[in-house]
């Protein structure tokens, strides 16, 4: 069996789910509601441009993203365990593993790019097209931590076994990585002397997917400009290399949990 | 006969922490016959089956299926084995005609060939049903010719009557008796005796995680103790199976 097969049969199962169109509409309202809503606050209703949605969105997008995409891949990787029919097929567990992750990354990103484009036509049609490009940049690292979060969700779901128990810990998971992670940050600013804290902050950016999306959707959106000290000041961290850094570490985000998860169910039983 | 052609087991074991769901246990099957192992839930006719499909590993022994050991060769056993696990192995949202294809896929056929073995099951206008949308007699008959579909050293089925009108169960006893026809060696656990005892050549009669008893209908009767009349081997199937589940102790020496 290839790979090709068993993307083609999780695609098949994953676009008649419900999931697709209903992400779908509600990355088009948040997109189009976060249009709106940024230019509010003078008291005018306005669409706003390309830019300043793209970086409004940009939140949004690193605290809902993580969450479907662990809370999916959770449900998906302790779902396995009830595929004995399929695990007796000949040809490695590991391929359901990456079927699904294939399968669903495809599916949540065609809702992404529906959902966003869908906002994108409102706001060219009332702000013009200007740093459009910056928008599609949102996409792009919005898949890219869509592909993490479920391949770490679907480790998760095969190493709990157990539906209840993965999405426990992908909630938890989802704490550290949104939140968690900054509570470190903030304690380290804090006790380390000025400076001293410029490497560990640089790997804590590099060890949590959220935080390699946050300053790669910065760095794109020429955050030292949009974004005043912070901005800067990852663009000094980073320096020119930084994009691509992020880059790999979501990469591995995705390619190392998708492994552990093959290995982890090809050795255990069903 | 290549060495451990068809099914073999020998010492396989499973323990789950201190439970012992299997003792050590050996049984052969040789292409073209068919072994029904009988016995109450929880004997481990379920675990002995997964054993050999790969589902789960022994803790001891060794299992071959069509001469390919199972734990060192898993992918070229599976290659030669048809699998039907108790419960469906596959997600209820699955629409059939997918699911043809990804085992034609895995088995090397085209789609087609798997599509027209799920025609001549009957099953043509349920080919874009989901799993979900059929009832549990559509859905074993589904799963059933899928599993039998290419594979041609090993069948394994678990429960394969379970659910099935008496269509479908004629249906099972005639995938059976093809897969023999074809010199596939056939193991499958049933709680039907009177199918058991119509269909197998060896009845593995499994008590706590051992095989208590294995022969023909007329080898286990004169085990039991009971009359066996040749014109009507079906008769006695009941008493028998009573009388070695509840246990002698001479019948734990026989070997399988």
């Amino acid at each position: 069996m290839t790979r090709g097969a068993m993307v083609r049969f999780e695609w098949a199962a994953a676009r008649r789910g419900r999931v697709v169109p209903f992400f779908a509409a509600g990355f088009a309202l948040a997109s189009v509601g976060v249009a709106l809503a940024g230019l509010s606050a003078g008291g005018i209703i306005a669409v706003q441009g390309f830019a300043r949605t793209s970086v409004s969105l940009l939140q949004l997008v690193l605290w809902t993203v993580p969450l479907l995409a662990l809370l999916l891949g959770a449900a998906q990787g302790a779902e396995c365990y009830e595929l004995e029919f399929l695990a007796a097929l000949p040809a490695p567990r590991g391929r359901v593993v990456f079927g699904r992750w294939a399968a669903w990354t495809l599916a949540l990103a065609a809702a992404l790019v529906a959902g966003f484009g869908a906002a994108a036509v409102v706001i060219a049609i009332f702000a013009g097209a200007a740093d459009v490009l910056q928008y599609l940049a949102l996409i792009g690292v919005a898949v890219l931590l869509l592909s993490a979060g479920l391949s770490v969700g679907l480790w998760m779901g095969v190493a709990a076994r157990t539906r209840t128990r993965a999405i426990g810990v992908a909630v938890a998971v989802w704490f550290v990585f949104a939140i968690g992670a900054d509570l470190v940050a903030i304690a380290l600013l804090a006790v380390l002397p000025p400076g001293g804290a410029t490497w560990n902050l640089a790997t804590l950016l590099l060890v949590n997917p959220v935080d390699s999306a946050r300053a790669l959707g910065l760095g794109v959106f020429s955050a030292d400009v949009l974004a005043g000290p912070t901005g800067a000041a990852l663009r000094h961290l980073l320096g020119g290399w930084g994009a691509i850094l992020l880059i790999l570490s979501l990469g591995g985000w995705t390619i190392i949990p998708l492994r552990l998860a093959g290995r982890r169910l090809e050795s255990v039983d069903l | 006969m290549s060495p451990h052609a068809g099914i073999e087991l020998q010492g396989v074991s499973k323990s789950y922490g201190a439970r012992a769901a299997l003792q050590p246990l050996d049984l052969r099957v040789a292409p073209g016959e068919v072994v029904a192992l009988v016995g109450p839930n929880g004997a481990g006719k379920s675990t002995t089956l997964r054993i050999l499909a790969g589902a789960i590993h022994a803790t001891a022994g060794s299992a071959w299926v069509a001469g390919h050991d199972v734990a060192l060769e898993p992918l070229t056993a599976r290659r030669q084995l048809g699998y039907l696990p108790q419960k469906l192995g596959v997600p209820l949202p699955t629409v059939v005609r997918d699911l043809a294809a990804l085992v034609a896929s895995a088995r090397g056929l085209s789609a087609p060939a798997a599509v027209s073995a799920l025609v001549t099951a009957g099953l043509g206008d349920r080919l874009d049903a989901t799993l979900g949308e059929m009832s549990g007699g559509q859905r074993q008959r589904v799963m059933l010719a899928l599993a039998t579909l290419g594979a041609a050293g090993a069948l394994l089925l678990d429960e394969p009557s379970i659910s099935l009108d008496t269509e479908g169960a004629e249906e099972v006893r005639e995938a059976i008796r093809a897969a023999r026809r074809a010199g596939a060696a056939v193991l499958f656990a049933s709680h039907h005796l009177s199918d058991v005892a119509r269909l197998a050549d060896r009845i593995a009669v499994m008590v706590e995680g051992r095989i208590v008893a294995c022969g023909s209908v007329e080898e286990l009767a004169r085990v039991a103790g009971v009359a066996w009349d040749r014109r009507s081997p079906e008769a006695p199937i009941e008493r028998i199976y009573r009388i070695l589940v509840q246990g002698r102790p001479e019948l734990h020496r026989v070997t399988a």
